[in-house]
């Protein structure tokens, strides 16, 4: 039962409101995206759903749990924006450091980094350094990294943001066939709609600060998805869906096209 | 890299011949400066005082600066952790860095008496300084993303500590070694002198520069502490090479 459970979660710094009450379900299983301009509170919200910044009020479960105490259980996993790798440890190393640090919480079912390794083609760069990678072979392993946990909760913020578009558009196609199968729940935040709705079950749209979710728009493409998806009449549809929302909830900059 | 090593030889050997020449043209006075043949000469004559006068210089030197880093790595771990500790502490040490130490060593030298205690002391004393900012600089600059990361399965202080504070100072770490290594043997050196005990290369020194006839042997000592001091450096140079393997100093440069 992986879940996450918001309700009434609001977050503000001092008198700034970063979130305004929100209620939220995200099914056990689902990849969900938040969508949203620059700013929004986006990343916010994740880190408090992640356990790292606590709630202002309102309440907040993942896994049947609060946020902190699945995070001492390393039951989520992150992708930050930055892969965040060590310099000095190879990516197989690198790869593992998220069981090398609080070991005890460490899952019984921890998975082969090296088979991760392998499936995201790595296999041949096992013993390089970061700067011998590209941005997109770095953020591979910050995936790889972060599956090794076998979390059930995988919270993505921004991870492809950094990269160019080609490479994006392979992250994608890699993305959906790592967690298609693997029954992880996926919380990914992104500014990109093509990535959103190429990737996900449901699209939240955010409006800007304080976050509030203006549309819940589900992806009814069918998985498993290739890149080819892409092409699908629905796809575009879909895009042009999410574009709308997000335009309309950005009071004031709203274009249609 | 072999054309580095033959820059190096050749940049030395050119400096010597000018200052061979410099005094052998110019007649300078003997306590003034004496020619590098000289004072090879005599530094070979007397290899075996010189090479056992240099051990106990290298271990004042390489204690003292043993300390220095054991007590900078607590003390910045400390620092790096608080701010306020910092702003507290920085002023006492910038103070022990500026204040001429020299001023003070006899003092300590009644304090801890003759022989190695204060000449280990006072090396580890002026080297703390530098590694202490270093320290700190250095694991402050310890990427954000990867200790978010690290937060979000809980890792306890000490794991980010050892695994990526720890790591990101050592580059900070061997500069500030550059930079100790000839400043624990130029304090070493002055110590020994001090000290009232006749081991260590500045004993040789202090004793030569007392008798008019210790212009060779006090010029001697020089090159010695020279000859100990380039070691040193290259000791650390191959150190850095393992150690910082990873680092972007250690790629190859474009050539």
């Amino acid at each position: 039962m992986s879940r996450i459970v918001l309700r009434d979660l609001t977050k503000s710094f001092g008198a700034l409101s970063v979130v305004d009450p929100l209620s939220l379900d995200i099914e056990s299983g689902s990849f969900v995206s938040i969508i949203g301009p620059s700013g929004c509170g986006k990343t916010t919200l994740v880190r408090v759903i992640a356990g790292l910044e606590p709630a202002s009020s309102g309440e907040v479960s993942v896994d049947g749990a609060p946020p902190r105490e699945a995070r001492m259980r390393k039951r989520v996993a992150m992708v930050p924006q930055q892969p965040g790798l060590l310099p000095w440890r190879t990516v197989r190393s690198n790869a593992h450091l998220l069981l090398d640090v609080n070991r005890r919480a460490n899952p019984n079912d921890a998975a082969d980094a090296m088979a991760l390794l392998h499936e995201v083609g790595l296999s041949d760069f096992l013993q390089a350094y970061p700067h011998e990678l590209s941005g997109g072979m770095q953020q591979r392993v910050a995936l790889v990294r972060a599956l090794t946990l076998h979390a059930p909760l995988l919270v993505m913020d921004e991870p492809f943001a950094a990269l160019d578009e080609i490479t994006r558009t392979e992250m994608r196609g890699m993305l959906n066939r790592l967690v298609e199968g693997r029954g992880v729940t996926v919380l990914f935040v992104t500014h990109s709609i093509t990535e959103a709705v190429a990737l996900s079950d449901r699209v939240l749209v955010s409006s800007p600060r304080p976050t509030n979710v203006v549309a819940d728009i589900a992806i009814d493409l069918p998985r498993p998805r290739s890149v080819e998806v892409e092409d699908d009449p629905r796809f575009v549809e879909l895009c042009a869906h999410v574009r709308h929302a997000l335009h309309g909830g950005m009071r004031g900059t709203s274009e249609t096209r | 890299m072999t054309k580095r090593v033959v820059a190096t030889v050749v940049g030395i050997t050119l400096f010597l011949a000018a200052w061979e020449l410099f005094v052998r043209a110019f007649h300078v006075r003997k306590f003034v400066l004496r020619a590098p043949s000289t004072a090879l000469a005599h530094l070979w004559k007397f290899r075996g005082d010189f090479a056992s006068a240099a051990l106990v210089t290298i271990q004042h030197a390489a204690f003292g600066l043993a300390c220095a880093l054991v007590v900078s790595l607590v003390l910045g771990a400390a620092l790096s952790a608080s701010r306020f500790a910092e702003w507290a502490v920085q002023p006492v040490l910038t103070l022990v860095q500026v204040v001429p130490w020299v001023a003070y060593v006899s003092s300590v030298v009644l304090w801890l008496g003759a022989g190695d205690r204060p000449a280990i002391f006072m090396v580890a004393l002026a080297c703390t300084p530098a590694y202490v900012f270093a320290t700190v600089d250095g694991m402050r600059s310890a990427d954000p993303a990867t200790i978010e990361l690290l937060a979000s399965v809980d890792a306890s202080r000490w794991e980010v500590l050892w695994r990526v504070r720890l790591p990101s100072a050592a580059p900070a770490l061997f500069t500030a070694s550059r930079f100790n290594m000839g400043f624990a043997l130029a304090v070493a050196y002055f110590v020994e002198g001090a000290n009232f005990s006749d081991e260590g290369i500045g004993s040789i020194g202090r004793r030569a520069a007392s008798q008019s006839s210790g212009a060779d042997a006090l010029w001697a000592s020089v090159f010695a502490m020279a000859i100990l001091g380039f070691m040193g450096l290259i000791a650390l140079s191959l150190l850095e090479r393992v150690v910082l393997r990873w680092h972007v100093s250690q790629r190859p440069t474009a050539n």
